[in-house]
């Protein structure tokens, strides 16, 4: 019952009035090859969303994800065809790649106190900037067989690798949050930052953390996606940040920081996903699919801001003295 | 029980550019003695309790012991380290977070967070204070006075051995006041030492064992209960140094109502309010902090609705629903905090001066005429002698009170009927100061009606021709200039019963 009351209940029927709807509207939908392919394509999305959930937590924003995801499927995509490929070597050179982006993020914003929108809006420019360097645009593409292959395993019961990865990072996340003191702190500075500090938490320190993980997420996130297309398209992620941020507003996370769980971006990913099923399967050009969400987007802002604004209004400022 | 200081701060100095907001002030805390620390606003209570809680650092030269052994604090951590727990008044807390989290958070070193122990701090903590809360609700949900209760109840979770509590009451029922007391009590009965910053004299006296006087940023002196009465302790709170010369006029120049303001009130902001205001004339509004005077001051420029009562205008019943409104009526506000509310800094004086009427600039095709904006611009700067004489100037290139004459003009070229002036010369050289004060009285000298909004009662007998006093939203005293005393006017902005209005009438009996 708790459940159904919080924000995330809400989403979650959303959800399901949306799934159930798609059931009966299109007699595609409801089958297993197409349910995977939906959960496949948003594993990406899902693994950022996850990162980005953090960020929004602390009352900051990532717009450079895209670029910094794009960025590592170029580096382990030039390192596999020119070093062949081993699960190890490669995994650890994009989590390394892609947390060290994440921490360069991290440093302006924590210790030079850039505000997070114009830092990474600069490292977007440059991450995508270098990126066109390195490969002129150009696609990479034979890459090595078994990376091929380990990209082609299922499990039994048909389920893509890949959705291990985003289960282990949901759940490893979930558990931070909520049982990690790095987790506290994180819900700490977004809630209140001076009382954060006051409390001895170190802003710096939990900032650095944040943006760190996040560009982590992002180098998981890039060996994901290669693993799926099998090649890199220096272009697949532009503008993809918008997505990642939808989703994580959708979950219930609120844009000025304090709140947001896993669980919530994890709805806010199917939200999206299924809206973007539902208007491919009914054949909706895919400019519309853009006002939709945005529609979404800003139905669900507003809807929080108001709430907001109700409570603040019933604040009794001052205990007005009664004759 | 053989009573050694827990605390003791001994010649605690702090300079600000320009300030000096503590002088060589010691103040003594006994173990298990709750020690009041009163003063004016602005008398140096909250950088004294900054200091003690290590958010800022004294001058050097002063020195603080706990229990006779001399202590550095460089961080809040190092201070709630040695025993020292203030709870600001706005608490400070984490709104997003459950009541067990807000009062266990900062006890765990290691990298999980246990739960387990998280709850059982929060459960023993709001044991010792008898108080019974839901463990996981979140914190916004709670009401202020269970926040307030949270809040000591994270303070006693680190072994606190003295209490800070900044203005706890303030928001607090007689109820939820009398539950803090009897807590304070026990808090007493075990040693625990609590300094008390209240504005509340009746709280005061029926808690606290000894008071420690500020003013003007110095140690008055510190006195048993027993020496006190609350007369006395008004007397020793107000008589700050500083005169200002009188910029009073002879009543010549007062005119015809501009503002009538009858029965206006707003919900959790104040009540009942009655006043008018002449064309020449300046009305004083004084009170404490937060007892409603720039919440009033906000409702008659129209940024926030009345849920009752009315104003009038020139003798017409307004609605003011926008600063639009209130600037198309005449009305001009100028907020306490000048350089975010009143200034675009990094514009220059002359864009500054002119933002109010640009509308009367535009020309054809809307676009603005800069060759005006230069005049208007230079009127100004020589009429109200803005220095240095730069129209072209950024603003935040300025001193305080040179900015002030800015945002003054900015509102002098709209030609408004009343003007209203919120803690006009706060943070402002003294020199400047009578500048301002001067430059008042010669508005309203030309027929503007003013309301000066100001703590700072020397400047308010200095220009005011009227003094309304509030506390806790309410009109409590109406004085004419030459009857008022800084006394009287503290004793009523501290003690004072709402004045009674006669419904629809105008006339203050009180």
């Amino acid at each position: 019952m708790r459940f159904l009351k919080s924000k995330e209940g809400g989403i979650f029927l959303i959800v399901l009035l949306l799934f159930i709807v798609l059931s009966f509207l299109n007699p595609v939908f409801l089958t297993f090859d197409n349910l995977i392919d939906v959960v496949q394509t948003n594993v990406v999305l899902g693994i950022l969303a996850i990162g980005m959930t953090l960020v929004i937590i602390i009352g900051g924003i990532d717009v450079s994800v895209g670029a910094m995801t794009a960025a590592v499927t170029v580096l382990i995509g030039k390192f596999m065809v020119g070093f062949g490929y081993s699960l190890p070597v490669v995994l650890l050179l994009a989590a390394a790649g892609g947390t060290l982006l994440g921490a360069i993020n991290g440093f302006l914003v924590s210790r030079i106190k850039v505000q997070a929108i114009v830092v990474t809006l600069g490292t977007l420019s440059i991450y995508s900037g270098l990126t066109m360097y390195v490969t002129g645009g150009v696609w990479i593409n034979n890459l090595p067989q078994s990376f091929i292959d380990f990209g082609r395993i299922r499990l039994p019961g048909g389920i893509p690798i890949q959705i291990v990865f985003l289960v282990l990072i949901a759940l490893f996340t979930a558990y931070l949050l909520k049982y990690l003191r790095i987790g506290r702190s994180v819900y700490a500075l977004g809630g209140n930052m001076r009382s954060a500090e006051r409390a001895g938490i170190s802003v710096a320190r939990v900032q650095m953390f944040v943006y760190s993980y996040m560009g982590f997420l992002a180098g998981i996130a890039a060996f994901v996606h290669t693993s799926i297309y099998r090649q890199v398209d220096p272009n697949a992620f532009n503008g993809f940040e918008l997505q990642v941020i939808a989703a994580v507003v959708l979950g219930g996370a609120n844009i000025l920081g304090g709140s947001g769980r896993v669980s919530g971006t994890l709805l806010g990913v199917a939200l999206l996903a299924l809206i973007g099923n539902g208007l491919t399967l009914a054949h909706v050009p895919s400019f519309w699919h853009k006002v939709i969400i945005g529609s979404f987007i800003a139905a669900a802002v507003v809807f929080d801001v108001l709430q907001r604004r109700r409570i603040e209004k019933q604040l009794v400022k001052i205990d007005v003295l009664q004759s | 029980m053989a009573r050694q200081p827990y605390l003791a701060m001994r010649q605690i100095s702090k300079t600000y550019p320009g300030v000096k907001a503590l002088h060589q002030v010691s103040l003594e805390v006994l173990s298990g003695e709750v020690h009041a620390l009163v003063g004016e606003n602005g008398a140096g209570k909250s950088t004294l309790i900054k200091i003690l809680a290590g958010v800022i650092r004294p001058d050097e030269g002063g020195r603080i012991e706990i229990e006779g052994e001399p202590v550095e604090f460089a961080s809040p951590l190092d201070a709630l380290r040695r025993g020292i727990s203030v709870n600001y008044q706005d608490l400070s807390l984490f709104p997003n977070l459950s009541v067990a989290e807000n009062i266990a958070l900062g006890h765990f070193g290691g990298l999980r967070m246990n739960w387990k122990a998280a709850r059982r701090i929060a459960l023993d903590s709001l044991g010792k204070l008898g108080v019974e809360l839901d463990l996981d609700a979140p914190l916004e949900t709670l009401s202020i006075a269970k926040q307030q209760l949270v809040s000591i109840a994270r303070a006693i979770s680190f072994d606190a051995r003295l209490l800070v509590l900044d203005e706890p009451t303030s928001s607090l029922s007689s109820n939820e006041v009398e539950q803090l007391f009897r807590i304070i009590h026990d808090l007493k009965a075990n040693g625990i030492s609590v300094l008390f910053v209240s504005h509340k004299l009746d709280e005061l006296f029926a808690i606290s064992d000894r008071f420690t006087v500020l003013r003007d940023g110095e140690h008055v002196g510190t006195y048993d209960r027993s020496e006190l009465d609350e007369s006395r302790l008004i007397s020793l709170m107000v008589g700050r140094s500083v005169e200002y010369e009188k910029q009073l006029g002879d009543g010549s120049k007062i005119g015809e109502t501009v503002l009538d303001v009858r029965g206006l009130g707003k919900k959790g902001q104040f009540k009942d309010i009655h006043f008018q205001v002449r064309s020449g004339e300046i009305v004083g509004i004084t009170g404490l902090v937060g007892a409603g005077r720039t919440e009033l001051a906000q409702t008659l420029f129209g940024i926030q609705p009345p849920d009752e009562g009315e104003i009038r205008l020139g003798g017409k019943p307004v609605r003011i629903r926008s600063t639009q409104d209130a600037v198309k009526m005449g009305i001009a506000y100028i907020p306490e905090s000048r350089q975010t509310q009143g200034l675009v800094l990094q514009q220059s004086v002359a864009r500054n001066a002119t933002l109010a009427i640009l509308r009367r600039l535009a020309g054809r095709f809307f676009l603005l005429d800069m060759q005006r904006e230069r005049e208007i611009a230079d009127s100004y700067i020589h009429r109200l002698d803005v220095r240095p004489k730069l129209p072209d100037m950024p603003v935040d290139q300025l001193s305080g009170g040179n900015q002030q004459k800015v945002v003054i003009a900015k509102w002098l070229a709209a030609d408004p009927r009343l003007l209203i002036v919120d803690e006009p010369t706060n943070g402002i050289d003294i020199g400047a100061k009578t500048e301002i004060h001067r430059l008042l009285r010669e508005l309203a000298n030309q027929g503007m009606a003013v309301i000066m909004i100001s703590s700072e009662l020397p400047e308010v007998l200095a220009v005011s021709d009227r003094i309304l006093v509030m506390r806790r939203g309410r009109l409590v005293g109406e004085f004419a200039n030459r009857e008022a005393t800084q006394v009287d006017i503290m004793n009523r902005a501290l003690l004072g019963a709402p004045l009674k209005f006669e419904k629809q009438g105008k006339g203050a009996a009180g």
